[in-house]
């Protein structure tokens, strides 16, 4: 056989029966009493028919029938691996900022509110790579944080017309401490436990927003937040100080690309730093960085406070940019979606969380077109990219054993 | 050396290709009647997944339903076609701005939506504020939609403040209630509403015993039921963000029997109130806008409407969003914003759901009267102009 | 008196229906040390799978002639659906991953869950479904208080297959290969254990009681809609965990606790209905801070993310 062995294809069309039987009951079960089975073949012709043509490409592939295109993709790959090694990495770099750089120039408002979004993303997701990537400690309510960071921006502006500039470190630090809040009573716990009690804390905060009337207006969230402010220089009649109100999105695009870039080089030089080595000897084996005189209590801190600044960070921009905000946004599915992203990404690694962000943020946005199919095609897209790529798309260079939880 | 920077630039390709293929028409500024005959687009705002998505789909379909109409009747002078874009707002702020963005950059020229109040607000920031498209809200009842001074946001449906006058009046003079027992679920809806009938109920001089809240998503109500059997109030009033959790709340305090008149309201008006609920539905007062369906406009709603199934509560109005929008892109003979507002404020029609007419903030006045589940069926009830039951 | 009583049956009753779902959790955590996040999604299955078979023996007519009969075939009908479900979702996208970080396979679960949430939207449609109620209607009066014959069902149910598991587990030669897995599964592939056959039945076993779990609740409130799986995986997780997972009996413990706070937050607290599941979490951290490994929790060995 040339396409595969004769098993594959049997164990394939098993399945393909299989999910016929899972099919058919939700869609040809009548409640007047009948049965029908022509929707159901047709839902499952469709799906089958793509099955099929992937397990036959895949098959092809494996037979090597399709190294005819397979080969140049894979020289040109190549080709530009050396170009790649040839050129200077700043020179990489300085042409990917310079792409960051101009590209409201050259777009319309959909893709940069899309841009936006994925820079936020990124700083969130950078922020959880410390607490998850970097220390190991799994986090399933971070969004908290952000929603911390969010809200005070959104209570200073509105009761105290404080400046969005001003605001951002006062974020920080409330940010960093109910890090702290969460960290403290969940250091002794490991592994799943420590999972349920931060979802737990997550949703405590949710809810605690949700309800606390006389603070955050409850459910229906905080109006009239404002937008971040700078003052210009201008030469017109002598030389005063215009202020202007960044309300556009090409200009709230480059704050947050600001934000975004100041977050990069900060977990950046935190990785590379004694601090950074320390978690990582307590990802990789907590009870021997104990003997080796890590001080793991105080670092495990520091990683949860650490990771919550950037949450905070990314929340106070995203009340500015919304001018509004309501618990709605601060919801367990959020959570998931950032975890998404540093895992799928690829756990510690800064480009991994980058790419990660972009994917997760732009898939569901180019499923648009789907309508209501859009959250199915992602969830499935989920899995099928984990299955593909377990260790994520760009893991992380320094990356032992024991964090990939050897059997 | 990773190839990271390979997956970024194809990534960013794909990206390119998929969310910024910005098309290169001029934009049509002033809006005169374009030169050659083009589609016209309309979107729709409201959440089609999710905890929501049953009264957002029913948005979506009330378009549907009125474009097919207009288009029967040989659609807009001067455009080929009426194109249709729902949009997927979630119920999540985020998203509905970024399906805002999404249809500003489609270029609609008008939007119906949102459903929920928390979406509507930041997103009619872009679509009204910034960009000058009219969006009218099919459902979302919360004051904040109409008093931002915005100049081209409308409300088709009523106004919590509204609503809660006629639940109060309706528990005094007709029930000649002296207690009231008030739940809501922690939305900006319901607990709007529920505020509302809190504070006249006080000043009206009603006992409010006690005002409790459930959460979104629970399904179990056992401990707040228990705790209103005990306390025997005249009324009941549940003020839920959809029909799925009231028809819970239904089943579960007839089982109880907990014997007070319960009090309900518009957004857990749904043929499937009923369908769950069953018996448990029958005698629940709701609030609810006074929807004539004698009316030739109701007739020919429902004959559109038909393929989509029953009717929603917000499907009628979600329709008559619909058709003031085409019917002022008609009159005004352009899409120019300003001259949308004027075709818009000089609407005099009789809609399928009320009478159409908009006050200078936006709002389309409200017309609450009490109906009741009879029998299986909403009936007209109590009409709160009159005092007196149909 | 009667009042709290009342509110004692209403909050066993919540419990009941916690435990059931933390069951199916706990079976398949202490055999792959993994939180299987597709589990609420599996309840919810559960729960249309009863309602459509149930309504189409209505509609046959055969429900108005034998109510207990149509019940019982349901049941059995649903969890052997569920079951292969459960074993379809552990192929796809739990197989592949036996040798990934966990993080890679709570991902892949967190995928399929929004991939059969949103599929059993697009197939049955977003509005709810309601159950034929009218099958075990009525309540026994004790005194001043009532119980529904719904919530003896749940409570009954919940026992027997707290018994049946306890038993499979301690008593038969899977429930055995089941232990031996759990311990060390390298060490019961080479005794001849096929691991991949036994982490198969798990799933299908957890899947199996999730979908009871379902068609209880189905039963007891009177519909279901295609996210009811969300929140009662989330509360029945904290459970698990509560109990210390991985333990059959802690899952019904801890399922008992936060029904039972739940209820009595939001009975006596003053605004106890809004910050309910702020206790249940309270309680879960408070319990987790002093015994880190869970009311009849084992000590956790070092596993890590």
């Amino acid at each position: 056989m040339t396409l595969g062995s004769k098993r594959s294809w049997l164990l394939f069309l098993l399945g393909l029966g299989w999910f016929f039987v899972l099919l058919w009951p939700l869609l040809g079960i009548h409640p007047d009493g009948s049965l029908t089975f022509a929707e159901t073949f047709e839902v499952w012709g469709y799906v089958s028919s793509v099955a099929v043509a992937v397990m036959l490409v895949y098959q092809l592939n494996k037979s090597g029938a399709l190294e005819f295109v397979t080969t140049p993709l894979e020289r040109v790959r190549e080709k530009g691996a050396r170009v790649y090694a040839m050129a200077p990495r700043w020179l990489w770099l300085a042409v990917l900022i310079g792409f960051a750089l101009s590209y409201p120039m050259w777009t319309e408002r959909y893709a940069q509110d899309v841009a936006v979004n994925v820079l936020i993303y990124i700083c969130l997701g950078l922020g959880l790579n410390i607490v998850i990537g970097l220390c190991g400690l799994l986090d399933l309510g971070y969004i908290a944080f952000y929603g911390v960071g969010a809200y005070t921006y959104a209570l200073l502006s509105v009761h105290f017309a404080i400046p969005f500039w001003l605001s951002l470190p006062v974020a920080a630090v409330l940010a960093a401490i109910a890090g702290c809040i969460i960290g403290y009573p969940t250091l002794r716990m490991r592994g799943d436990y420590l999972a349920i009690v931060t979802l737990g804390f997550g949703e405590i905060i949710r809810i605690l927003l949700n309800n606390w009337m006389s603070l955050t207006n409850g459910p229906n969230g905080i109006l009239g937040i404002n937008a971040p402010g700078i003052w210009l220089p201008d030469f017109a009649d002598g030389f005063t100080l215009e202020h202007l109100w960044l309300k556009q999105l090409d200009h709230i695009y480059y704050v947050i690309l600001a934000l975004a870039i100041f977050t990069i080089i900060a977990v950046r030089r935190l990785n590379f730093s004694r601090i950074g080595r320390a978690w990582e000897a307590i990802r990789e084996d907590e009870t021997a960085a104990e003997l080796m005189g890590v001080n793991t209590f105080t670092l495990k801190l520091m990683a949860y406070a650490s990771g919550a600044v950037f949450g905070g960070l990314a929340g106070a921009f995203f009340s500015a940019r919304m001018r509004f905000v309501s618990p709605e946004s601060f919801t367990f599915l959020e959570s998931a979606l950032v975890l998404a992203m540093v895992v799928l990404g690829g756990l510690g690694s800064i480009p991994g969380v980058i790419l990660g962000a972009l994917a997760l943020i732009a898939l569901p946005e180019i499923f648009r077109e789907f309508e209501l199919y859009r959250m199915l095609a992602f969830g499935g897209a989920m899995t099928l990219m984990m299955v593909v790529r377990p260790a994520g798309l760009i893991p992380a260079k320094r990356m032992g054993k024991r964090g990939e939880e050897a059997e | 050396m990773r190839k990271w920077i390979l997956c970024f630039a194809a990534l960013a390709l794909v990206l390119g290709g998929a969310i910024g293929c910005s098309s290169d028409e001029p934009t049509d500024e002033g809006g005169t009647a374009e030169q050659e005959a083009q589609p016209l687009k309309i979107g729709s705002l409201s959440p089609l997944t999710g905890p929501y998505a049953a009264d957002g789909n029913d948005i979506a379909n009330g378009v549907r339903a009125a474009i097919s109409v207009v288009e029967e009747q040989g659609g807009i002078p001067g455009y080929s076609e009426i194109e249709f874009l729902p949009q997927d707002s979630a119920c999540d702020p985020k998203q509905a701005v970024a399906a805002a963005n999404k249809l500003v950059n489609e270029k609609v020229k008008g939007v119906v939506g949102a459903y929920c109040s928390s979406s509507t607000i930041p997103a009619s920031e872009v679509i009204v504020a910034e960009a000058g498209i009219p969006m009218l809200t099919p459902a979302s009842t919360n004051e904040n939609v109409t008093e931002r001074g915005l100049q081209n946001m409308w409300r088709v449906c009523g106004r919590d403040d509204d609503q809660a006058v006629v639940a109060v009046q309706f528990m005094q003079d007709f029930l000649d209630a002296k207690t009231l027992y008030i739940v809501d679920d922690k939305t900006t809806y319901s607990q709007g509403l529920a505020d509302n009938v809190e504070r006249l109920a006080k000043e009206q001089g009603l006992e409010v015993i006690e005002h409790d809240h459930v959460n979104q998503g629970d399904k179990d109500f056992s401990a707040v039921l228990t705790k209103i059997k005990d306390v025997q109030p005249d009324v009941f009033y549940m003020s839920l963000q959809n029909s799925s959790t009231g028809a819970l709340m239904l089943i579960q305090a007839d089982r109880m029997d907990i014997g007070a008149d319960i009090v309900a309201q518009d957004a857990v008006y749904h043929p499937q109130l009923i369908e769950i609920a069953k018996d448990a539905a029958n005698g629940v007062y709701l609030t609810f806008g006074y929807i004539d369906e004698s009316t030739e406009a109701y007739k020919e709603f429902k004959e559109a409407y038909a393929e989509y199934g029953e009717p929603g509560a917000y499907s009628g109005y979600a329709y008559d969003s619909a058709t003031v929008l085409l019917k002022a892109i008609e009159q005004a003979g352009s899409t120019d914003p300003q001259a949308l507002r004027e075709a818009i404020l000089g609407m005099d029609f009789q809609g399928a759901t009320k009478h159409i007419s908009f006050k200078e903030n936006g709002d389309s006045g409200s017309n609450y009267i009490i109906r009741q589940v009879q029998d299986g069926k909403f009936a007209n009830y109590w009409n709160p102009a009159t005092g007196e039951t149909y | 008196m009667d009042f709290f009583i009342q509110q004692f049956i209403n909050g066993i009753t919540l419990g009941g229906v916690y435990a059931l779902i933390a069951l199916g959790y706990t079976m398949v955590y202490g055999i792959i040390q993994l939180i299987n996040f597709a589990h609420g999604e599996f309840f919810a299955a559960g729960g249309y799978m009863g309602v459509i078979i149930l309504s189409w023996l209505a509609g046959q007519g055969f429900m108005q002639t034998h109510p207990w009969l149509c019940l019982g075939l349901s049941l059995a009908l649903t969890m052997g659906y569920c079951a292969l479900l459960a074993m379809a979702v552990e192929k796809v996208a739990y197989k592949p991953l036996r040798h990934s970080s966990r993080l890679a396979v709570l991902l892949s679960a967190l995928g399929m869950s929004i991939f059969l949430q949103n599929g059993l939207m697009l197939t049955q449609g977003v509005y709810d479904k309601a159950y034929p109620t009218e099958l075990v209607s009525g309540a026994v009066m004790l005194g001043g208080v009532r119980v529904s014959v719904m919530q003896i069902i749940i409570l009954g149910v919940t026992a027997s297959l707290l018994f049946g598991l306890n038993a499979l587990v301690f008593k038969t030669r899977i429930g055995k290969a089941m232990r031996a897995t759990a311990q060390d599964k390298v060490m019961a592939s080479l005794a001849g254990i096929n691991s991949n056959r036994v982490i198969s039945m798990t799933f299908a076993i957890g899947a199996g009681l999730a979908a009871a779990a379902g068609i209880m609740v189905g039963l007891y409130y009177g519909s279901v809609r295609y996210d009811m799986g969300f929140v009662p995986g989330i509360k029945a997780f904290a459970a698990a965990v509560l109990g210390g997972i991985g333990n059959i009996t802690g899952a019904m413990i801890g399922g008992f606790i936060i029904g039972m706070v739940e209820i009595m937050a939001a009975a006596y607290v003053p605004h106890g209905g809004e910050y309910k599941d702020v206790f249940a979490f309270i309680i879960l951290i408070a319990v987790l801070y002093f015994m880190p490994t869970g009311i009849m929790g084992e000590n956790v060995d070092d596993t890590r993310v």
